[in-house]
């Protein structure tokens, strides 16, 4: 769901260099490494409230923040973030600067090339916003509009009609809107906030996650949202790639979590709902 | 008749111009409507209660007459002040316009008040990177300018490689190429030294040609007379065409400091907290990017004000010897 901000360059560079040299954790490694300085090093963006943002104290809170915490406590560490740009965390090849991404990240298969997805811990719904002077009323009113989106993330995808999730557990979905032009964006505020100038002056619709979109119309944003969640977006915890020990360990813990109810509680502190399920898109 | 056109002429032209001034003000005030501003809501009032305009095309053209007759006003009063003052009013009266068009973004100033500290803190940051970079921008400066006017055809291949491909490519691939790049040969450096080395190495190579302009801008017979009176190579560099040099280098060098400051957000995109990443990130979740945006531009421009007057003080330092 979060877009690459250089990701041309940071993909082009990332393949090169991986194509070069490939050179990974070596088995147990990663594991070795937290159990012993009893630190998980995660990397998270805070641009991304309600997952992850700097609140008052300049602190880091959020969904993904507590996950990460939750999986830190669970090995028995301490939790460290870092601050990677997005392109530098799905470049891979992350050099042991830190173990784990807890970063709402959707598990594509270029992706995959690079990074190994051990477990999935809650999916997104995908949804579209409007202004509050809009007629639309249901999602196949807005074909033929203008459409805001982030650029190249998963809703660009959609609307270009191209996309494909293959992880389990993924309901199946269909394209239920021909936009008359997609714009794209560095970031999904950004369209947001395109989209709050009023109906129609840029943009008449903006595809975007609901809890972001929820979470702009919390902070007075003039929008509402139309129509049931277009598709269900799988988001996983990544690992680098070569560690199978550290992925089974992760993959375990956030089953339990899954178990357990932690992740339910977490999904409904910050999204008031449970996202932790798939649900049918409409 | 000729005479009297010769008399006119020099006031005509001045004129002229004010006359542009008051036209040009007048326009832009009646094209952007100011009638709903709190300037506008003054004036209204005055304008109904005299000639009963009360709204409309017409007040906003009266908006914008009264705005270009004070415009002209402040030039015709600035002018009987000595230079100085001029200066120091135009600056406080453009900072006026400037903070009441801020102003009028509806801005939460509480907000930025206690987020400023952080704002402060990653400032701090921004400025050690920076002075880092730039001490060894310099260093490398100097060196590739020195063996890019060498006669040994290595130093002047290594110098002439290192100039072209560190200018001829984008600093955030340079960024990219150090901190991704390096771990697959097995140097892990962390965020901090990696950014100082991209931006040293980026601005060292844009450097090396200020250098190379500077010591060649140094007239040839300072040279020739250093070494008619038997001074060494090492020390005519030293003590007579450097010290030349450094008053042609001084102003473009400034730039390139000041460029740097704000190049040095960069290296947030290895996670470094700096001015820029953190004034993007601190105000997300409350959706109040543009507080923080508007609020690090300000500490920037404060910061670079202060490399201005650190310039203008080396400049009148190597200047020395061309003041009259």
């Amino acid at each position: 769901m979060k877009v690459n901000r250089f990701r041309l360059i940071g993909l082009g560079l990332a393949l090169a260099l991986s194509a070069v040299f490939a050179r990974d954790a070596g088995a147990g490694e990663v594991l070795d490494r937290v159990m012993k300085t009893k630190t998980l090093t995660m990397s998270s963006d805070p641009a991304y409230p309600p997952q992850s943002f700097l609140n008052a104290q300049n602190e880091f809170e959020g969904f993904d923040i507590d996950v990460g915490r939750e999986i830190a406590k669970r090995l028995g560490a301490e939790l460290k973030i870092v601050t990677p740009a997005w392109e530098v965390i799905t470049a891979g090849n992350w050099g042991n600067r830190w173990d784990v991404s807890v970063g709402s990240m959707t598990p594509t298969s270029e992706r995959g090339r690079v990074l190994d997805f051990p477990a999935i811990y809650y999916y997104t719904p995908a949804s579209f916003a409007v202004h509050q002077d809009s007629k639309a009323q249901k999602v196949e009113d807005l074909s033929g509009k203008v459409i805001g989106v982030c650029g190249g993330c998963t809703y660009e995808s959609y609307l270009k009609k191209d996309l494909k999730i293959d992880a389990e557990g993924v309901p199946p979905f269909d394209f239920k809107v021909e936009a008359k032009e997609i714009r794209t964006y560095e970031t999904d505020t950004n369209a947001l906030d395109d989209l709050r100038l009023g109906d129609g002056k840029r943009l008449d619709a903006v595809m975007s996650a609901l809890p972001t979109i929820n979470d702009a119309i919390k902070n007075g944003y003039p929008l509402r949202v139309v129509g049931d969640p277009a598709f269900y977006e799988p988001l996983a915890v990544a690992t680098a790639k070569g560690d199978p020990e550290f992925d089974a360990k992760i993959a375990e813990i956030v089953k339990a979590m899954h178990e357990d109810g932690t992740l339910t509680k977490l999904s409904q502190k910050w999204f008031g709902a449970d996202l932790t399920r798939a649900k049918a898109g409409s | 008749m000729a005479a009297a056109a010769r008399l006119l002429g020099p006031i005509d032209q001045r004129w002229l111009l004010r006359l542009l001034l008051f036209l040009g003000v007048a326009l832009a005030a009646a094209a952007i409507d100011l009638t709903n501003t709190a300037l506008g809501r003054a004036l209204l009032p005055a304008f109904g209660s005299t000639i009963g305009v009360d709204g409309g095309p017409t007040a906003r053209i009266l908006i914008g007459i009264v705005l270009g007759v004070l415009a002209l006003l402040n030039l015709l009063l600035l002018k009987l002040l000595p230079f100085r003052w001029q200066v120091l009013l135009m600056w406080a009266e453009l900072l006026l316009l400037f903070l009441a068009f801020f102003a009028s973004f509806d801005l939460s100033y509480p907000f930025i008040w206690s987020r400023l500290i952080f704002l402060v803190q990653a400032a701090g940051v921004t400025v050690y990177v920076s002075l880092l970079s730039i001490f060894f921008a310099c260093v490398l400066a100097l060196m590739g300018a020195l063996a890019r006017l060498s006669r040994s055809g290595p130093a002047f291949g290594i110098a002439t490689f290192y100039i072209s491909f560190f200018r001829g490519t984008p600093l955030l691939l340079q960024v990219y190429l150090i901190y991704l790049g390096l771990p697959q040969i097995g140097v892990t450096l962390p965020a901090v030294p990696s950014g100082v080395i991209a931006l040293s190495l980026c601005y060292g190579a844009y450097m090396a040609e200020i250098f190379r302009a500077g010591i060649q801008g140094v007239p040839h017979g300072q040279r020739e007379a250093a070494r008619a009176l038997g001074l060494k190579e090492g020390l005519i560099l030293r003590k007579i065409v450097l010290p030349q040099a450094m008053r042609l280098i001084v102003p473009p060098v400034g730039n390139q400091f000041i460029a740097m400051l704000k190049d040095s957000s960069l290296v947030s995109v290895m996670g470094v907290w700096e001015l820029t990443f953190v004034a993007r990130t601190s105000g997300r979740a409350e959706f109040r990017h543009l507080e923080m945006l508007i609020t690090a531009a300000l500490i920037y421009w404060l910061l670079s004000i202060v490399f201005e007057l650190i310039q203008a003080r080396l400049e009148v330092y190597y200047g020395k010897g061309h003041r009259r």
